[in-house]
């Protein structure tokens, strides 16, 4: 069952951060914001926060699935880790991308 | 074959047919468990649905086919495309493609049958059943009319106020059981159920898809079931989870439709594509190329499937920035699809393929949706899909998507297949002039549908006006349409003619490597007379023999000693030999189990509550039934497996095959709790009229009642399994987490006492979460009663307490989700009362 885990886990935090970062923009655009003393510029040094963090996690997975101690002793699943973790790192950064380049809450 | 070993396999053939058979006549029909006839009568059920979806669509474009029709009225229209929709998608798609994989998985992995074969012959009695009510209120004249995505507030009560929408809301929840049952079927039998030495890296490339689809299953279709249970509560109750005026929002529905509705496109395009990477191999005479890349690339574009479900809310006014999250992850979903295509191409580049009928289907399926998936990413831009959104450009583009990506490679998929579907080889030859004429009706049809929906042709409009330009095209669609459903009415005759008059078949006429040809065609109730050892991923084409060693049962189980249906259950990862799976006789429970489920979805439709009330407790008493006639009450130790090997049975493991069954149902259940989170942080974020007027104030007795509950009820399922485990008396325990269970209850039943159901929709979403835990502590509860008297009856020992760490995982998701599930409802309270 490990070896499922090091397979699906790197994609599944990429959804769970996709869709994090995504609710976050719904409150920054909220009146639960505004209400709270929070600025739209702040918000939007929240979301870049939370598109870096989220970037660092994927990063330290491909380390951590990398060390000899959490790899597979399979090779091919090892690869197929590998590759998932590069995937889902390349989805990070470019799927919320937007955090720093789109307009917010328009 | 020598006549001595002809004989040990017709001997051993003889041995396991009398274990392994259904009972004779129509008993045998309703009695089944065996996943040969389960999948056979499910094949056939799933054509039914795709007929009558398909005569729908006939009526859609004579309809269409002239301006200002009068063919059909609009409240019959309505009723005609609703339902067209809601039968190919829910009705057929699913249900077809689960029926090939109950009656292909088995053979794939060279195991007996599905991991819990009364759940299979379950799951297809409510899908039959389900289906039937559907079709009946579609002849009735009350079918669902509100679209297959059931958009509030068209759908509520106020401007739907008959029993449509009821239909559709209850009767697709209902049949959703099929899903969630095959899902989990499969889930557990791809991680367990194989051929002995088959590691991940050697399962049968369908096999993978198949488990990628079954999450996929487990996790996209909790949310489109919960937002049905709230509208239909809403309807039934007055709950406001989608009224502005009361705090809800329409776009709720929304959020949980498309959380389920576009990894649903996936579900759907996946299991084709697994077809596509199975037979085009074949047909090239080669073997896959980039197998490991195929994986990686079924894998993300699952995941990446749940990160799209905006793109069909791009006209709903949300902010540019969701908007470009969910543009970005809609292109970046065709590099995936992209690698399969290009792995496909360069597969073809390698062997030396040849035009077989299969073939030319999976060529019709390459040109159809590669133009489906242009038009994919040119919807995924929101500029264009603001101009094209609602009109026949989405008709024409999903149809190309569909029926291009599923139903070709999935007539494809049956044509390679028919030899061990039927035990024939194809004789008549109409399959070669229906695919022609399907590809030119299909193009014909779909093709104009861009061009007029470009024109401006709004979707689901049932007539047109003279001089809007639209004639012509619409004429011509509609007469290609009728092409079509000639084509594909001959492609069911060609393989009904061919299952049923042609010549016998020999094993294997393809040459392929997996193990579904290994067996006799068509394959026995047992499927192997015994399980294989494979090391790679073709075993017959390393070793062409093998199916004659099964036969004579030279792989594990080879000899049917303890007389009753064994198979054998490996590793996950390396495919080693762990337990001996015993698998129950055949059954009636399942069938009249599904006939009293349905009572229970569909009497409320008719607001019989007290009907669906004692269907409830007759489900519950039928499940006991179900479960009490498992298991053993004595020590079996080590028994022989075969070639030298000794293993226990599931039944004195610690993690027996229920536990893996429940572990995915619970990931189902879970994703379900998550979306009502979901729902209840958005409302609270997004919808009008929040905060609500009066806040829920968790006081004392609440939060006390919750923590002594979890921690009495978690403790006690702990004290009880050890005690089991060293032979002492389990009852202090059990007892102990029984009244954890009822305390738990009590503090989710103090929500109620400081809300009211239909004030507002926070109200009512605290409702649900507290109906939620005390549903949840209640399932437990039961359970805990039952493995009480499962301790008196003798079925757990020492060796035996896997139906103990059953009820130890529902306990402690009963625990789990009444801490977040309280806490969440309790939050506001203790924030509001935090002086700032």
């Amino acid at each position: 069952m490990m070896d499922i885990l090091r397979i699906s886990v790197p994609i599944t935090v990429w959804i769970a951060a996709f869709s994090a970062v995504y609710g976050l923009e719904g409150i920054v655009c909220s009146d639960l914001w505004t209400a709270a003393g929070l600025s739209l510029g702040q918000g939007r040094a929240a979301l870049i926060a939370s598109w870096a963090a989220a970037i660092s996690l994927q990063v330290a997975m491909l380390v951590i699935l990398r060390l000899p101690r959490c790899g597979s002793p399979l090779p091919w699943v090892q690869r197929l880790a590998t590759i998932l973790g590069f995937a889902a790192l390349v989805a990070t950064v470019w799927s919320l991308m937007p955090v720093a380049t789109t307009s917010l809450c328009l | 074959m020598t006549e001595k070993r002809r004989m040990t396999a017709l001997r051993l053939h003889k041995a396991l047919y009398s274990i392994w058979r259904n009972d004779p006549g129509w008993k045998g029909v309703f009695t089944t468990v065996n996943n040969n006839t389960i999948g056979n009568m499910f094949i056939l059920g799933a054509t039914g649905m795709f007929l009558a979806g398909g005569i729908l669509a006939m009526l859609i474009r004579a309809q269409l086919a002239s301006p200002q029709s009068a063919f059909m009225g609009p409240e019959i229209y309505n009723q005609v495309f609703t339902m067209h929709g809601t039968i190919m998608m829910f009705l057929f798609a699913i249900p077809f493609f689960e029926a090939l994989t109950i009656f292909l998985l088995p053979g794939m992995l060279g195991t007996r049958d599905l991991a819990f074969p009364r759940l299979s012959a379950y799951g297809f009695w409510c899908y039959m059943i389900g289906s039937t009510i559907m079709i009946i209120a579609l002849v009735a004249g009350v079918a669902p009319d509100g679209g297959w995505f059931m958009y509030p507030p068209l759908s509520s009560s106020a401007f739907s106020p008959g029993i449509n929408a009821d239909i559709w809301l209850l009767g697709i929840s209902f049949i959703e059981i099929s899903a969630i049952s095959a899902a989990v079927e499969v889930v557990v039998t791809v991680l367990r159920y194989r051929a002995v030495g088959m590691s991940l890296d050697k399962l049968p490339i369908f096999a993978w898809y198949m488990l990628v689809v079954a999450v996929m299953i487990l996790t996209a279709f909790p949310p489109m079931i919960l937002g049905s249970l709230i509208l239909e509560l809403e309807r039934a109750f007055d709950m406001p989870f989608f009224q502005a005026e009361n705090g809800g929002d329409s776009l709720l529905w929304q959020h949980l439709f498309w959380l389920f509705g576009h990894p649903e496109v996936y579900i759907i395009f996946l299991p084709a594509a697994g077809v596509v990477s199975t037979v085009l191999p074949v047909m090239a005479r080669t073997t896959l190329l980039g197998y490991g890349w195929v994986v990686a690339a079924a894998i993300s574009l699952a995941v990446l499937s749940f990160g799209l479900w905006v793109h069909h809310m791009f006209a709903t006014g949300i902010p540019h920035m969701g908007l470009a999250f969910f543009s970005a992850v809609s292109t970046l979903v065709a590099v995936p699809t992209g690698v399969q295509i290009f792995i496909w191409i360069g597969t073809l580049w390698k062997g030396r393929p040849e035009l077989h009928l299969p073939m030319l289907w999976i060529l019709g399926f390459f040109v159809t949706f590669v133009m489906g998936g242009l038009t994919g990413v040119m919807v995924a831009m929101v500029p264009f899909d603001w101009q094209a959104h609602d009109s026949y450009f989405i008709v024409a583009h999903l149809h190309y998507v569909l029926i291009g990506g599923y139903v070709f490679p999935m007539i494809a998929g049956i044509y390679y297949w028919l030899p061990v579907l039927t035990g024939r080889k194809r004789f008549f030859r109409m399959g070669e002039t229906a695919f022609w004429l399907v590809m030119v009706g299909f193009h014909g049809t779909f093709l104009l549908l861009h061009w007029v929906g470009l024109l401006g042709m709004r979707r689901r409009i049932d007539t047109f006006e003279a001089g809007s330009g639209w004639e012509l095209i619409n004429l011509l669609a509609s007469i290609s349409g009728f092409v079509l459903a000639i084509g594909f009415g001959l492609v069911i005759l060609d393989i009904a003619v061919n299952a049923f008059v042609a010549v016998r078949g020999r094993r294997n006429p393809w040459n392929a490597g997996t193990l579904e040809w290994g067996t006799p065609i068509p394959g026995p109730a047992y499927n192997f007379a015994s399980i294989p050892v494979v090391n790679s991923r073709y075993p017959l084409h390393d070793h062409p023999d093998l199916p004659v060693q099964i036969a004579r049962g030279e792989g594990f189980l080879g000899e049917p000693v303890r007389n009753r249906r064994e198979t054998l259950a490996v590793s996950v990862s390396r495919g080693e030999p762990e337990f001996i799976a015993v698998f129950p006789q055949n059954s009636i429970v399942p069938f009249v189990m599904a006939v009293v489920t349905s009572i229970m979805f569909m009497a409320p439709t008719f607001k019989w509550w007290w009907l669906s009330g004692i269907s409830a407790v007759g489900v519950t008493a039928l499940a006991l039934v179900w479960a009490w006639s498992g298991g053993s009450r004595e020590d079996e130790g080590l028994l022989d497996a075969g070639r030298g090997v000794s293993l226990p049975t599931h039944n004195e493991i610690p993690h027996p095959p229920g536990w893996w069954g429940s572990l995915f149902l619970l990931l189902a259940d879970s994703v379900l709790f998550g979306s009502l989170l979901f729902g209840y942080a958005f409302l609270w974020t997004v919808a009008p009229n929040w905060p609500p007027p009066r806040i829920l104030e968790p006081g004392v007795l609440g939060p006390v009642l919750a923590v002594g509950g979890a921690g009495l009820a978690s403790g006690g399922i702990r004290l009880a399994d050890r005690a089991i485990r060293s032979d002492g008396s389990a009852w202090a325990g059990v007892l102990v987490s029984l009244a954890g269970l009822v305390t738990l209850m009590a503090a989710a039943a103090t929500v109620f006492r400081g809300t009211t159901h239909n004030a507002h929709a926070y109200d009512a979403t605290l409702w649900v979460i507290a109906g939620y835990i005390i549903f949840h502590a209640t399932l437990a509860g039961i359970m805990t009663l039952f493995l009480l008297f499962r301790i008196r009856a003798g079925y757990l020992s020492s060796r035996r307490f896997g139906d103990a760490r059953v009820v130890r995982l529902w306990i402690d998701y009963a625990v789990l989700v009444a801490a977040l599930g309280l806490g969440a409802a309790w939050l506001p309270g203790i924030l509001a009362e935090v002086p700032r």
